[in-house]
């Protein structure tokens, strides 16, 4: 199947993927940004009203890091068991496995636009004015997307052939929820060694830092390790895509047998 | 003319298939599914595969279609051609209209997303479905489910068509107009392999038949004499099947 095809066939899957699920509900779409809204609601009750959280303007950083988290841990968390969801599709046309994940993501990647324009809103309400700054977030939401994708198909491969890497992969989102500066301050920690060890060893820290940093603090993000993130999560990403594609048949065999 | 005379259009050469099922499910363990299978697909040719259920029919389709590899052996498919699954009400999904099941449905085939959008009214039209083409199909019947599931199946396109027990399909007014149109398909230049377990329909079909036993091919050879060889071995079995069963009730009446 040609690439252009394939992403077409992908899109399609998740606008109509999307389509059902809004008729599901009453609200329908306004589910999409009233989820991560309540997440954050619970966490700013939480985190700032209970605990007394000395972070300035802490709503607006949790909404920034959280937002973020959610969708990378979501579609993620999704796209992993879409091979398994799908393997009614996957017993009757000889389609590349990727497909399933991709849909997936795609599905996220709509809901974040929607996401991510309520975010900007409130931030411009909240005085954050936007600036040449800004456009920084063009590589971030780029980087972004390339790190969910190879999760997402790394994921999907892992829970098909083996079912116990799903509830491993939900569990891993919660580890990644506390250890990523969502809703503690990765530059606070009191020592520039701890603040840079963190950064480097967790990208995900790295890339709610730099939406801060875009958004909330008008500074750009470092380049040299955004772009660093990028090429090692696109080679993860091609790796994954070759492996996949190379065990296509065994994919499906595993989907429909394991 | 025999079908020998055509072009090769795929064969299969020793292909065995086993697999290893999860330990939760029922049946877990280790399956022979298809044990040293060897048949070849003729250009034009309709080839029917008859079996008991489980024997392996469905796995020999999923093998010809390339959505499964064999352990071993090999399959070869004439260059540039191509096989897959006739499927009804691929991906379909309940929420959404009949016109967005069928464009989906219609891209999963293998078309282009202009290609099924032109595809659209045909199906609309050859299923009568008129003004409920729009509305989700969780509103249809199971007539009409059945009428946009095989119209838009009948869309695919490919060279080698794969078909696993679809032409009893919707109410007997669309049965009659569906059968038709397959049997047009079949018929004509199509190659085709057919699974079905109703004899009458094998017999009229197809051209050459195999009938698979335990993985294995038991016979093969003209449509008529398998299917009858078959019909006799199955009669024989009920036959055994009923003769023992009431034995093992007479045993337990004396008991009693």
């Amino acid at each position: 199947m040609p690439f252009l095809q394939f992403y077409r066939l992908a899109d399609v899957m998740a606008r109509m993927a999307l389509r059902a699920d809004a008729t599901r509900f009453f609200l329908g779409y306004v589910w999409w940004v009233l989820e991560p809204l309540l997440y954050v609601a619970v966490l700013y009750v939480v985190f700032s009203v209970i605990l007394s959280n000395p972070q300035p303007d802490f709503l607006y950083f949790l909404m920034t890091g959280k937002l973020a988290y959610t969708w990378f841990a979501k579609s993620v968390t999704q796209a992993s068991n879409s091979i398994v969801a799908g393997k009614g599709l996957v017993g009757k046309v000889n389609v590349p496995k990727t497909l399933f994940p991709l849909a997936s993501v795609q599905e996220g990647l709509y809901k974040q636009v929607a996401v991510f324009a309520l975010l900007f809103g409130v931030l411009i309400f909240g005085a954050y004015p936007v600036t040449g700054i800004w456009l920084y977030l063009v590589p971030i939401v780029l980087v972004n997307y390339i790190m969910i994708l190879a999760c997402a198909f790394l994921g999907a491969t892992l829970v098909c052939i083996v079912r116990d890497f799903s509830p491993l992969i939900s569990l891993g989102m919660i580890f990644i929820m506390f250890t990523s500066g969502i809703f503690w301050d990765v530059r606070d920690l009191g020592d520039p060694d701890k603040t840079a060890m963190v950064l480097a060893v967790n990208p995900l820290a790295f890339m709610f830092d730099a939406y801060r940093q875009v958004l909330m603090y008008g500074r750009p993000p470092d380049m040299l390790h955004l772009l660093a993130i990028g090429i090692g999560f696109g080679i993860l990403l091609w790796l994954i895509v070759w492996a996949m594609r190379r065990n296509s048949q065994y994919l499906a065999l595993k989907a429909l047998t394991a | 003319m025999s079908a020998e005379n055509h072009k090769l259009m795929m064969e299969l050469r020793d292909v065995s298939l086993s697999f290893h099922s999860a330990r939760r499910t029922y049946d877990h363990g280790q399956h022979h599914v298809l044990n040293e299978v060897s048949l070849k697909v003729y250009e034009g040719e309709t080839l029917g595969i008859i079996g008991r259920n489980g024997v392996g029919k469905t796995t020999m389709l999923r093998i010809m279609a390339g959505i499964l590899a064999p352990n071993s052996g090999e399959i070869r498919i004439a260059p540039g051609k191509t096989a897959s699954l006739l499927t009804l009400g691929l991906g379909f999904r309940d929420e959404l209209s009949g016109r967005d099941n069928a464009l989906l449905a219609a891209m999963l085939q293998g078309s282009s997303r202009k290609e099924a959008a032109a595809f659209l009214e045909e199906i609309k039209a050859f299923s009568e479905l008129e003004d409920s083409f729009e509305l989700p199909v969780k509103n249809y019947s199971a007539g009409m489910r059945a009428r946009l599931g095989f119209t838009t199946a009948l869309m695919t396109h490919v060279d080698i068509l794969l078909v696993d027990e679809v032409l009893s399909v919707g109410d007997a007014q669309f049965r009659g107009k569906a059968q038709a149109a397959m049997k047009e398909r079949i018929t004509g230049d199509q190659t085709v392999v057919f699974v079905s377990h109703m004899a009458d329909q094998v017999k009229s079909l197809c051209n050459r038949v195999i009938w698979l036993e335990d993985g294995r091919i038991f016979q093969q050879g003209d449509a008529v004499e398998v299917v009858d060889a078959y019909q006799l071995r199955i009669s024989q079995a009920q036959r055994q099947g009923l003769q023992e069963h009431q034995e093992k009730l007479s045993k337990q009446n004396l008991k009693a």
